[in-house]
């Protein structure tokens, strides 16, 4: 499984198309949205416009990297019937998603340090060392549980049906969840929902360790919850998919 | 490896019904059958990539067909398998060998599938036959006790295809249990020591292929005629004794006959003199063609009945005229 892993990740490296997008592109996105005002407080929130879209960012880039990479590969190899050649190996079922889990969150490493980067050499964020480690280790761990969403993603959906698809999650995912404007200025209602989505939880992981707080448990809480529910979806729905194709 | 009353069913289609069937270790066997025969299934149901129906079981090695797979006893090209895209050919042999509980030597693997010249070629350039071998290298990349291959020759060429079966002859004078589904019967009647015919789901046949050949009973007549037999003439031929086939075209006559005796002595009674006359066994294509043939005939109201024209046989794949 080490090998599949290591061919996974080489292979990622060599799409050069997907290079650019998971990993130049948060970093860019961030310097367009934050990089004129980093000082400037958003209305409603206690964070300045740097430090809010330096997790914002990480956790986009981590989301583009694991969610629409994963979701498209796995959906083209059963097509083509890779997924079915290695169910032929001595690889056992749970391999195949570990090492594209493994692969993916290896590949949404860069782009979180290519922000944390960004944020302390462009943007002038400071910060205490351990916040920094804290930060880049919460943004990486988090991302496990959207690249379990791309497995099952692209298990869900075939053809041409899987990239609207986890277009349309993703998007859902990075508005409702505040990615890419603060919740605050969106509805009520809207904010309500963002409140239980997994990227809500996922940016105030790294948002309380800017204040110098440990992540809070009840976030902790709701990412577990959506891991087990993605991986156990996707761990089903590879089932479903060997035994039907 | 053993299939006891295995039967598969899709909706309201049978694809296989009843299937046992026991494959000894060391043997080259040839799954043989038209499209929708079950050969597919078959397999799939060896490799524990589908459970057969209630009732039915298909065991590998004494255990599982998934065990078996997961212990890597068993090594596979199938169809409908895909390669991983962008990567090299020898990093995705790597993988292969990496996989197989007892894997061997990429390079080697690499050169007895006669990939060591585009080792480093991309795997999604590859051309058809080239993809094929790397499908081979696959199966073969650990010592695995059983080969599956479904339609392994598919898109190669005759030189490659030869290159192919030498090399698969290796494999199962290496000790190795050998079973592939075809559609080219030569290859069946050359490289196989044993051979399963499916039709419908069912077998119909299991033998050599030289009794495979002594089961369809038929012999081959053909001849050439003076001139094109006119109407009342054309009666008459088709009227010979012991008949289950004729086939005109212009002045020369092709029949299977199933007392080939009785057939040419009565037409040298209706007093004509056939020119280059041939009477031979059937080869093994066209046993297989007979027997299918006389399957259908018992089987259904939609089966055709024998004794009627059809096209010459050529080297066109089985199932084409399987199905006529």
């Amino acid at each position: 499984m080490k090998h599949l892993v290591k061919l996974e990740i080489l292979r990622a490296l060599r799409n050069k198309k997907f290079m650019f997008f998971s990993v130049i592109y948060p970093p860019l996105l961030y310097l367009l949205i934050a990089g004129r005002n980093a000082d400037a407080v958003l209305p409603g929130l206690d964070v300045s416009m740097s430090l809010y879209y330096m997790v914002a960012m990480a956790a986009f880039g981590a989301m583009t990297a694991v969610v629409l990479g994963n979701s498209e590969r796995i959906a083209k190899e059963r097509e083509l019937g890779w997924v079915r050649q290695l169910r032929l190996t001595a690889l056992p079922g749970r391999g195949y998603v570990g090492a594209k889990v493994a692969s993916a969150a290896t590949l949404s490493l860069p782009s979180i340090v290519l922000v944390l980067l960004t944020g302390a050499g462009v943007m002038g964020v400071r910060l205490d060392a351990w916040q920094w480690v804290a930060l880049a280790l919460c943004s990486w761990a988090g991302s496990f549980v959207f690249a379990a969403l791309g497995v099952a993603i692209g298990y869900l959906a075939t053809g041409d049906a899987v990239r609207p698809i986890a277009m349309l999650v993703y998007f859902a995912l990075a508005f409702g969840g505040g990615l890419l404007m603060p919740s605050v200025v969106m509805p009520d209602w809207v904010q309500h929902i963002g409140d239980w989505l997994p990227t809500h939880a996922y940016t105030a992981l790294g948002r309380a360790v800017e204040r110098g707080q440990a992540p809070h448990a009840g976030d902790v809480g709701l990412l577990a919850g959506y891991l087990v529910l993605f991986a156990g979806a996707a761990a089903w729905l590879y089932r479903k998919d060997t035994r039907t194709t | 490896m053993e299939f006891t009353d295995a039967s598969k069913t899709y909706g309201s289609v049978r694809a296989l019904s009843g299937l046992s069937v026991r494959l000894e270790a060391g043997e080259t066997v040839a799954l043989l059958g038209p499209n929708g025969a079950g050969k597919s299934t078959t397999l799939d149901l060896l490799l524990g990539l589908r459970t057969p129906d209630p009732g039915g079981t298909v065991r590998l090695f004494g255990t599982t067909p998934r065990q078996a797979v997961t212990d890597g006893r068993v090594g596979a090209v199938l169809q409908s398998g895909g390669l991983m895209e962008g990567v090299r050919v020898r990093e995705l042999v790597a993988l292969g060998c990496s996989l197989h509980p007892r894997g061997y030597p990429p390079e080697q693997v690499l050169a007895t599938a006669g990939l060591t010249e585009i080792a480093d070629r991309r795997v999604d350039k590859l051309s058809g036959g080239q993809a094929q071998r790397v499908r081979f290298a696959l199966a073969t990349a650990g010592a695995s006790d059983l080969l599956v291959l479904d339609e392994p020759t598919t898109g190669m060429d005759v030189a490659s295809r030869q290159t192919f079966w030498a090399a698969m002859r290796d494999q199962a004078a290496a000790g190795r249990t050998v079973l592939f589904a075809t559609h080219y019967l030569e290859e069946a009647d050359e490289v196989a020591d044993r051979v399963l015919v499916l039709h419908r789901g069912q077998l119909l046949a299991d033998g050599s292929a030289a009794e495979i050949k002594a089961m369809a009973g038929a012999r081959r007549i053909a001849f050439t005629l003076d001139a094109v037999p006119d109407g009342r003439l054309e009666t008459a031929l088709r009227g010979l004794p012991g008949l289950t086939r004729v086939q005109l075209a212009g002045s020369s006559v092709r029949m299977r006959s199933e007392d080939p005796d009785a057939t040419v002595h009565a037409l040298y009674g209706l007093g004509l003199y056939p020119r280059d006359l041939e009477v031979a066994g059937l080869g093994l294509e066209q046993a297989f063609l007979t027997l299918t043939d006389r399957a259908e005939a018992q089987d259904g109201p939609d089966a055709a009945p024998s004794g009627h024209a059809r096209p010459a046989p050529s080297a066109r794949p089985a199932h084409e005229k399987a199905n006529v």
